[in-house]
Order: C-alpha cells, then sequence, then structure tokens
C-alpha cells in the first residue's frame, strides 16, 4: 500500500468534508484537482494541513516552476520532495 | 471632467466594448435620454455586460454611482442603499426589497440623457465580517494607471472578477479607456470552461491575485491561451508563482502591482523577481518611498492624499504616508513580509485578528485565544488559532464548538484553518497579546 498517498487521501477526505459538510469524492490520479471541489482557501487549508500531518511541504522545498494539475501529479510531487 | 463615455477609447461604429459568455455583444454606446443630475444611483447588476454598459451610460449625468456587488445577500444591500442615501436602484435581480424607486439596467440607459457632469463613484470594501464600509472615488482616482494601448493591437482583457470592486474595475477599465474588448466569462462556472471561453475569444491580457493565477497553472488549458500581459495584485507576490507562470507564458510582460490604500498610490514591477529593487527607494521621479523601521512609508506625486478606504493616515513632516506594510531589506531587493497591525491577507481578503480572537473567547472553555498567519504557498496565508482552554476540559469537543461557532459567525477566509490548543500564551507589559507570525 502506497502509505503517502493512504495519508493525502485521509486529509483531503477530512479537509473537504470540513468545508462541503458531506463525505468526500473518491479520487482517481487522473482527476482534475480543481475539480475535486475544493476551492483555493479548500485547497490551501488541505496543503497546510498536509504539512501539519506529514511534517513538510513540497510547495516551499521546491525550486520548480510547477503546479500539479491532477491528483496523481500531487501525489508524484509530494513523493519527489519528501525529505529524506 | 471628461465622462466614462468621452474617456471610451475611439473605436469603429458599432464596435464591440464588451463580449460575454454565449457571445452577447455590449456596442459603443448609442444616445439616450433623461435623468436628473442630483441622483444617488446604486448598481446592483449580476450580468456584467448590463453593468458596464450602464456604467458607460450614466457617469456624467448623474450625482453619484454606488456600485454595488451582486453577489450581497440582499439584508446588507437594503443597509447600504440607505447608508448611501441612495435615491434610485438600478438592478437585474428580483429579491431586492426597498422603498426605494427600481429599474432594469435597460429601463435606466433609455431614461438617461448624456452629460459630462463630473459624477462620484462609491465602491465598497470586500471585508472580513460585518457590513462592507463605503469608499468615495472618482473616474480620475480609478483610472490613474489605466494607460492607452497600441490601437493597431487592441488588447483583449479577461475578467475573472466582480466588476464592481476595485480589482474587476481596474479591468473593466483598463479596457474601456485603453481601447480594448472586455471579456467576460461566466464566473461560476469551472475554471477550465472560463478558460476556454477566454481562449475562443482571443484572450491577451488577464489581471489576478497571485491566489487565482496558481489556481489557473493548476487549471487545465491555461497554458494554452495566448497571454502577452500578466498582471498580479492584492496580494504579496511570491517568486514561485512568478517563474510558473513566465515558464507557461514566456512570452507574456508579467507585473506585479503593489497598491497602498494608506497613501492612494502604488507602482509595478516588471523585473520578474518578487519584490522591489531597492533602486526604487531613491528614485524620485514618480512617488517618493523610503523605509522606516523596516516599514515603507510613501509620498503620494501630488501630496498627501486621502486613505482609499476612509481611515486615518499617519504622515510625517515630509508629507510621506505610512503604508503599513512591513519590508526586508536583502540583496538590493526589497520584499514585503505582510501588514504590521497583523492584519492577515487570505487570498486577498484581509482578516483582523482582534475579531476572530473575540470570536473564540466568546466560547464556554476558552481562557484566551491568540490569532496569527501561516505561511501558505497557495493563499499566501492561512489563520491559525492558539488556544488556551479551561482546565480539564474535552478539547476534541471544544475544537469542534470553536470550528462551528466560527462558521457560523466569521468569512470562510477567517475561520482558523488550524487550531492549537497550548498551556500558555504571551501577555506583554500592558497585558495584550504579543504577536508574531510565520507568514513571511
Amino acid at each position: 500500500m502506497d502509505t503517502l498517498d493512504t495519508k493525502i487521501r485521509a486529509v483531503f477526505a477530512d479537509v473537504w468534508q470540513g468545508q462541503n459538510e458531506t463525505d468526500a469524492p473518491a479520487l482517481a490520479d487522473s482527476d482534475i484537482l480543481l475539480e475535486t471541489g475544493l476551492d483555493s482557501l479548500g485547497f490551501a487549508i488541505f496543503v497546510s494541513q498536509l504539512e501539519e500531518e506529514l511534517g513538510y511541504d513540497p510547495f516551499t522545498l521546491s525550486n520548480d516552476a510547477y503546479y500539479p494539475q491532477t491528483y496523481g501529479e500531487f501525489v508524484a510531487f509530494y513523493a519527489k520532495h519528501k525529505p529524506s | 471632467m471628461a465622462s466614462l463615455a468621452q474617456r471610451l477609447a475611439p473605436r469603429s461604429e458599432g464596435a464591440d466594448i464588451a463580449i460575454g459568455p454565449k457571445n452577447r455583444v455590449a456596442q459603443a454606446p448609442v444616445t439616450i435620454g433623461g435623468t436628473a443630475g442630483s441622483d444617488i444611483i446604486a448598481l446592483c447588476i449580476s450580468d456584467p455586460i448590463s453593468f458596464v454598459k450602464t456604467l458607460i451610460h450614466l457617469d456624467g449625468s448623474v450625482a453619484q454611482l454606488v456600485l454595488l456587488s451582486h453577489a450581497l445577500p440582499s439584508e446588507t444591500v437594503s443597509v447600504l442603499l440607505e447608508d448611501a442615501g441612495c435615491t434610485q436602484l438600478v438592478t437585474d435581480r428580483t429579491d431586492l426589497v426597498t422603498p426605494l424607486e427600481q429599474c432594469t439596467p435597460e429601463a435606466a440607459i433609455a431614461a438617461t440623457v448624456p452629460a459630462d457632469g463630473a459624477t462620484k463613484w462609491t465602491l465598497t470594501t470586500s471585508g472580513t465580517t460585518g457590513l462592507p464600509k463605503l469608499i468615495p472615488h472618482t473616474l480620475n482616482s480609478l483610472t490613474r494607471t489605466v494607460a492607452r494601448g497600441n490601437p493597431s493591437t487592441p488588447p483583449r482583457w479577461g475578467l475573472l472578477y466582480d466588476p464592481t470592486r476595485f480589482a474587476g474595475l481596474q479591468v473593466v477599465l483598463q479596457a474601456l479607456i485603453g481601447g480594448g474588448v472586455l471579456l467576460t466569462p461566466d464566473t461560476h462556472a469551472p475554471l477550465a470552461d472560463q478558460i476556454a471561453m477566454l481562449k475562443a475569444q482571443g484572450c491577451t491580457h488577464l489581471s489576478a491575485t497571485p491566489t487565482l493565477w496558481r489556481r489557473l497553472l493548476m487549471a487545465p488549458g491555461f497554458s494554452d491561451l495566448s497571454l502577452k500581459q500578466i498582471t498580479l495584485g492584492g496580494e504579496i507576490v511570491d517568486q514561485q508563482v512568478l517563474d510558473t507562470l513566465a515558464a507557461a507564458h514566456p512570452c507574456a510582460r508579467i507585473t506585479h502591482i503593489y497598491a497602498s490604500t494608506e497613501a492612494g498610490v502604488g507602482f509595478a514591477v516588471t523585473d520578474g523577481q518578487a519584490g522591489f529593487p531597492t533602486h526604487f527607494l531613491q528614485e524620485s521621479a514618480n512617488i517618493g518611498m523610503k523605509i522606516v523601521d523596516e516599514v515603507l512609508w510613501l509620498r503620494p506625486p501630488l501630496g498627501a492624499q486621502r486613505s482609499l478606504d476612509g481611515t486615518e493616515v499617519e504622515t510625517d513632516s515630509e508629507g510621506f504616508i505610512r503604508s503599513g506594510d512591513r519590508i526586508q531589506l536583502k540583496d538590493g531587493r526589497a520584499h514585503f513580509l505582510g501588514r504590521d497591525n497583523g492584519t492577515i491577507n487570505v487570498g486577498g481578503v484581509k482578516i483582523h485578528p482582534e475579531m476572530v480572537e473575540q470570536t473564540i473567547m466568546a466560547i464556554a472553555g476558552v481562557k484566551l485565544a491568540k490569532i496569527s498567519a501561516k505561511k501558505n504557498p497557495i493563499s499566501g496565508a492561512l489563520v491559525v488559532a492558539e488556544v488556551m482552554a479551561d482546565d480539564d476540559i474535552d478539547t476534541k469537543a471544544l475544537k469542534f464548538a470553536i470550528q462551528a461557532h466560527c462558521k457560523a459567525t466569521l468569512e470562510r477566509e477567517a475561520v482558523p484553518a488550524i487550531i492549537r490548543f497550548v498551556d500558555t500564551l504571551t501577555l506583554n507589559a500592558a497585558g495584550k497579546l504579543i504577536r508574531t507570525d510565520d507568514a513571511k
């Protein structure tokens, strides 16, 4: 089991429920993040909660000129910048 | 003083000025006739094209235009209509209850005699809580930075904001006076659909907050736009968003705008780097700038002017106005750190920590609460609450109660994204909370 993916899904479900007060949808790797139902604020909270949970923020660590578009790209971005 | 209709850039007879999501086109104004010049007219119009047409026709013909967001609740509109002393309401909404005479934008346009009087414009703040404040403007104060473009290649500006707000109105006026075309996608549609509409209509110019730009960068199709001008404003701009925009649109000119509501002035940075070069502090051709105790002071070109949000401003003997923006100087660059009064900017929405603290401290079981900013790569910052709770309290239940109460009473951006329970909070000698934040 990909534990990073599992943790990210769990935080997403938590934030999604907090913002929308319904159960979060299942996410496929090809799903566009912006179309998952989280707006900018929800997405900002999602990234901050992930930092609390995982202990790092790849957007701050990365020097890449890049923002992930799909859920799969998002998980890969977190995996790539995970501190060793 | 020239009215908006007179200041419209010249264009051919019947040329488009604005294009909506369903290719509805507003054409350059035609002659119409008949409203008295002492009226204070409120506009609360949900269709951006109707709004723009109404603005063009009524400016110069009425004493004052009060621009109210179509998204405001009807009760708020009622209060603002009274506070602003409005005499008539122009709206395409059907839910507004007011003793004032109401008419549709089309009826207002048909009833207006073109004139070149000095119309005052009133905008509202997008305040964090409570009633929006009414802010006086004029067409001149709103168009200080508007430039005429090259008429051979008119810019095609995409409108991603509510046109009654300052940022959206700047785009409207830049497009109209600068000789461009205004493209108005349905801002309730998914962002990818808005981008597709902008692409189909040949959008070349876009202006947004860094938060919205990050959202655009995450949206499918964004790099397919053929952008020539990218403008950022309303929040601190970081290097990552500048670099990512430059990579997505290598041919675009990227401009980030700093505007001080206190000093009523601003400046633009176009070198692709966050912050601004320190040589801006020495050059005084346009506005004077200096840094005192890590805070930026500005001197407007025509001497001290009023604050844009109506608050008192601190001015020194040389005419400099304290902006309240904290600055860090590093390697020939001045970087913005945030506000010295602790105001937190969450995706362009300004949050006053004291208001959130008071909201939390009204909850049973809370002894003391401190609000600070946490830096965030998507929204610039988020609100973090540190809470001292009563002894032996169930903190899980209290956290839930704090979240529920804040959601019920505060704007979404002001609701703490993170709530931490702490044993102590440090007070200064005056018994006030010592504020620090990591939004640097």
